[in-house]
Order: structure tokens, then sequence, then C-alpha cells
């Protein structure tokens, strides 16, 4: 896995993000998507969904219990990405 | 990288270590069995389970992309679960002791679920983490439960086992956790089997996300077999050619006992499908419905609506869903409109809108309390919204263009149960009045497990159930128009307004009793929850920091966003004992928002 495939993975959270949250503002990798964003499960199955669909993989559940910033999950994408 | 990923890697790359290996050619179990079919009627679990494995139906597992992963024919089950209760008997564990597993949508679950039963221990399901973030407050959850049932033993597969040691760690009574795996290796003891008793405790059910005051629902064999008995002979009639789908979760009472007990006890097979994979593509479900014929198939209204909502027209072609004949809706208030764009989309699909199956229960009843009519669809009444508010009367509509509320007929209780509506001073009112739904009758738990104060909250004199809920009583027929104020229900997900206060008070801003909890709708039924707090901070910071943080723990333990209004000391309206009042609360918070149409008739007050 190469570093441009970290930079795709990580454009397209902030892109989707961006969309699904409706806002103007500029999402950074730092960003809280709980307290931030304000993600919730239904945005959330949506944005997996997306995920899972472009880059092939299947996120686990468990798996997110530990991540709160955009950051946090394009590691954990990538890291499952190339484990596949 | 961060050290939360490095700390996933062993469960992760177990779960990605599968290879797309299905060369296995799993074939799901039959409709139609070899066994003369018998409909509930057994004394226990395990003697339901013995008579089921001599036929070849069973359960059937799917993946997200609809592809069989395993299956479980009751004969397989019975002879595995045997296995496994010779193992547990190796820790001598006294009858009745409780062994908590955490509940995916897994085989290895129900062999789990039955082993106790088979060994004499009483299981109960906790849930997987679903949420953002949600990792340390899981674990106090699963603490929760843990303490509150004095569990000798936990279990769960290798994706949660890390989380259950986290939360064993501190636990007094735990002897043992660990994976499936880890039990298989330890000795099967040769004993003999001893049959369970009627009078015996079948399992817990826990209701609530709270840290602090977990409730486990004690559930005898005698109830759980009496509601069976009801749901499968009067609500569902099931049939020797039934077969059911389901993504309810089995740490849910839904998805537990309707949909892995009920299939059991009539010999039936189910097809199954993860929860998450489910909210994700809702699609799968139907897909399964289709594909396998399956006739019944539960929901609750939340389910229905991602499927309306996600499912695209394109999608509609390949579904045949005229099989379908038993569509149950539960586990919240059932809109009507909700019913109806589900009807309309599916029907090109072949969906025949006289499947809906409104129900109305709760886990402190086992699962079920009453079924509308099989095969009669959904039927509802209009009232007229003034009476309601004004005299807490449901009063069929009379004229055009007056303002009305509809509601959806939730049916009759099942036999040998008895559902009454009472006023504030538990006198019993007449037909059409609106007040507090209790039930009586064998289905009715025993109380929860070790926490007498809240037993005696829900069981009146008599053993009459109070359930929380307001509704009224119409030629026999229950009607449900709200919950009290205790529940707040988002997305499909039952929330007691005390698990977040709770929460709250946790954060060393917030003393005790000054924190507030409530739902407010809008105009198409999306609630929001609102947690107004007495607040003493004067600094922008300080506030805008709690603020945040508040709405950032109430997302991790229930997955959803929160409005948090702080507001000056003594503001929170109390009651002359001292008590905040949720109703009066919510009441204030809509006055001072200017919330339009939001003064309801609906709650009660607090129990």
């Amino acid at each position: 896995m190469t570093e441009s495939n970290y930079d795709e993975i990580m454009q397209l959270l902030c892109d989707r993000l961006s969309s699904l949250t409706n806002s103007d503002t500029q999402i950074t990798p730092e960003m809280n998507m709980i307290s931030q964003l304000s993600i919730d499960s239904i945005k959330l199955l949506n944005l997996i969904m997306e995920i899972e669909d472009t880059f092939d993989v299947s996120i686990p559940i468990n798996a997110l219990t530990d991540i709160q910033t955009v950051r946090e999950l394009a590691d954990l994408v990538h890291k499952i990405k190339s484990a596949s | 990288m961060s050290s939360t990923i490095t700390k996933l890697n062993a469960p992760l790359t177990q779960a990605f270590d599968f290879q797309p290996s299905s060369e296995l050619q799993l074939t799901p179990t039959p409709t139609l069995n070899t066994l003369t079919q018998q409909l509930a009627g057994f004394d226990t679990l395990t003697s339901a389970l013995e008579y089921a494995a001599e036929g070849i139906t069973g359960y059937n597992f799917y993946d997200a992309k609809g592809n069989l992963r395993s299956v479980l024919p009751y004969s397989a089950l019975r002879q595995n679960a045997r296995i496994f209760a010779r193992r547990l008997f190796g820790f001598g564990l006294p009858r009745g002791s409780r062994v908590a597993v955490i509940a995916d949508t897994s085989q290895e679950f129900i062999e789990l679920f039955f082993a106790c039963r088979y060994a004499g221990l009483v299981p109960f399901a906790m849930p997987i983490p679903v949420n953002l973030g949600s990792h340390v407050i899981y674990v106090q959850q699963l603490r929760g439960m843990l303490e509150s049932s004095q569990a000798s033993i936990a279990l769960a597969n290798i994706d949660y086992i890390n989380f259950l040691e986290e939360a064993a760690k501190e636990t007094t009574c735990i002897q043992w956790v660990g994976t499936p795996e880890k039990l298989s290796e330890l000795p099967a003891i040769n004993i003999e089997l001893q049959p369970n008793y009627p009078d015996e405790t079948a399992y817990l059910q826990f209701t609530s996300g709270s840290t602090r005051t977990p409730r486990g629902v004690v559930i005898t064999e005698r109830a759980l077999m009496c509601n069976l008995q009801g749901i499968v002979c009067n609500g569902l009639e099931i049939k020797p050619d039934d077969r059911s789908a389901s993504w309810l979760p089995f740490y849910h009472d839904m998805g537990l006992v309707g949909l892995v007990l009920a299939p059991m006890v009539t010999q039936i097979s189910v097809d199954y499908l993860a929860t998450r994979d489910f909210a994700i593509r809702p699609l799968q479900w139907l897909r399964l419905i289709s594909r396998n014929r399956c006739t019944v198939a539960f929901s609750q209204p939340f389910g229905l609506k991602l499927c309306t909502l996600r499912v695209r027209e394109s999608d509609l072609k390949e579904l045949d869903l005229s099989c379908w004949r038993a569509a149950g809706i539960g586990a919240e208030m059932i809109r009507p409109e909700t019913l109806r764009n589900f009807a309309e989309k599916f029907a090109s699909a072949g969906f025949d809108e006289s499947a809906f199956l409104p129900c109305y229960g709760l886990a402190e009843s086992t699962l079920a309390v009453t079924f509308s009519k099989i095969g009669k669809g959904c039927r509802s009444i209009q009232v007229d919204s003034k009476t309601l508010i004004d005299k807490r009367m449901a009063v069929r509509l009379q004229a055009d263009g007056r303002k009305q509320n509809e509601f959806v007929n939730c049916g009759r209780p099942l036999p040998g149960h008895t559902v009454k509506i009472v006023d504030e001073d538990d006198q019993q009112l007449s037909e059409m009045m609106v007040g507090s739904v209790l039930v009586h009758g064998d289905s009715v738990m025993k109380g929860y497990y070790n926490n007498p104060e809240e037993t005696s909250k829900a069981l009146k004199s008599d053993n009459w159930l109070d359930t929380g809920d307001i509704g009224f009583l119409f030629e026999g027929d229950l009607f449900i128009t709200g919950r009290r104020t205790d529940v707040i229900i988002v997305n499909g997900r039952n929330i007691r307004a005390q698990d977040i206060e709770e929460l709250a008070e946790q954060q060393p801003e917030v003393r005790s009793r000054e924190a507030s909890a409530f739902g407010v709708n809008d105009e198409d039924g999306t609630t929001t929850i609102v947690l107004v707090i007495e607040c003493r901070l004067t600094s922008v910071t300080e506030r805008q920091s709690l603020t945040t943080r508040l709405q950032q723990f109430v997302y991790m333990a229930f997955g959803v966003n929160c409005v948090v209004e702080l507001v000056p000391p003594h503001t929170l309206p109390r009651t002359s004992s001292g008590k905040l009042s949720r109703f009066a609360a919510r009441q204030g918070y809509i006055q001072r928002t200017n919330l339009a149409g939001q003064l309801s008739f609906v709650e009660s007050g607090d129990r």
C-alpha cells in the first residue's frame, strides 16, 4: 500500500463527510467526528457503506469504538486495505 | 499511526483472516421438515430443543454480501450445546449461576445459550459495541451487567474478547473469561445432564445501557414457554411451511425470543443477517426473504424506514416479497405513515400490506403482550386531538377539518393475559380513556435481578406490571399513544432518560439532580434528545467545554446527538419531594424555545 492510497482514502473521507454534514467548513484530519461533525449513527452507516463499496473492504464494528477523528478512521481503513 | 490502531491488531487480523473459500458449498436448512410440527407446548427450552433436534430444520447465517456462511441444524445445535454444557460443568458452579455472553449474530452464541440451559446455568446476552469512540463507555456498560448479575463466567468471540477482559478485570464474581474456542479446550465432564424445571430462571434480559443501575429482567422457563406459545399459536399461527428471516440483534428481546427461540419451539428454519450488515445494506434482508421464500420477518418501524429510504428503485425488480405473510412490527411506537410508505414502495415487489402485523410488548413481559389479527394488516383510528389533550379521552373524529391524531391498533392480549388502563391513582379507566398500560399474566417477569428498588417500581400489587407506556383500549384492542417521559426512542433505540442524566452527573461540573433529559419531536416524527443542565459556570470556554463533553459522552454511549441547554440553578422544576420532573422540564424547554405544537398529551409524568 502506497502513500497515494492513503491520500485517496483521506480525500474520500473528507469529501463524503463534507456532504454528509452539509457544512461549508473545511474538513480536516484532526476533526472529531462526534463533537465537531455531529456524525450520528445513520450518517455513520452511510459513510461506512461508501467506504466499503469504494475500497472493497469490510469495516469491523468493534474497530470503530476507538475512532473519533477523521485521521483515525482513515488510518483504520488504510490498515484494513493493506491487510487484505 | 496511533496506539489505538496498534491495539486493534490482534482482532483485526483474525477477523480478516478468512479467505473467500466458499468451496465448502453450504446448503441452508430446508423449509419443510421431516418431523411433525409441534407448536410450542414444551415445558422447558431444552425439552423443546430435544424435539426440534429430531428434524432437519435449523439456523442459517449469511454475510454482508448475502453468502451463506454457516448452517446450524437443530440437531447439531443440540449436540454442540451438550458438549459445551459438559465443559461448563468443569467449573463446578451451583445451578442457576449466571453466564454472560456477548451476543453477536453467530452460531456460537446460540450454542452457548443452550449449553447454559443444559448445564442448569442462567445465560444472558450482552450487546456488541456499535458507536464511534464508545470503547470506554462500552466497557463500563459490560462491567455494570457483570456486577449486577454477579456472573461467574463471561464469554465473547475473538472480536469482542478484549472488551470483555477489560470489563471483567475489576469485577468480584467472575471466575473465568474466554472465547468459545478457549472453552472448547477444557475437558468435557462425563456427567448425566439434568432436566430443567418450569420454575427455574431461563435467562436474564438486560434492558438498559446504564452503567450504574443496569436492569436484568428475570424470565423463568414457565414465563418463556407461556409467551412463546401465545406468539406462535395465537399471534403468528405458525404452519409447517413457514420460514423466518431476521436481522434483529440477539441481545434484544424481539431478536432472541421472537426470532431465535420462537422458530425453535416450532421447528422452523431461520435465515440470519447481522444487524450491522442490515443497517448498512437493508436490501440484503429483503433479498433473503425473497430468495428463501421467508414468510415471517419482524422489524422495528425504524428498520422499515431504513428499507424505504435506502433500497433503490432499480433493486425492486429482483425482489419477490409475495411470500411474506407476517411482517411483525413492534418494539417502538408505530406510526401509520411509516408502514404506508413501506407498503407503497414495495408493492411492486409483491409486498402485500395485509401482512403487516402490529404488536406490542416489552422484555418485562418476556416479549409479547398483544398481537393484532394476523392477515388483517395495519388498522388504525383517528381521534380528535383537542379532546385527547383536554379530557385525556380518545374520541373518534366526527367532522373533517379538526386536528386529529392517528393511532395504530396493536390488537388483543395473548390468552391468559390481561391489559388494563389506569390513572395516576391506579384507578382502572374505562374504554377510550387514556392512561398507564398495565399487564397481568404468566409471561410477566419475576423482577429485575438483584434490584428490588427497580422491581418495586415496575411490579405493582398482585403482580401487575406497569409497562411505562400510555394508551387506551377500544373494543378490547390496545392503542399506544406514547411513552412516559422516562424513555426516549431515537432511531429505533429505547434510551432511558435516567441513563443520560447519570452520564451527565458523572461530570465534575454537574451536581446530582441537576440534569434532566427528555425527547422532543419535530413534525415528521424525528426525536431529538435534549439535556438541560443547571450550571454555575460563567466562563464561556468552560461552558462550551462542558456542552461539547456532554454531547460526546451521550454519543459514545447511545450513538445519538443531543441538544445541551445550560440554565441557571433552580430553573428545573421539582416535585414537592424535591425530585426533578422531566415532564415539567420538557414543558419548560418547549416554552423557552418556542417549539410549536409540542405541548403534549402523551406523557403522564415520571414513574
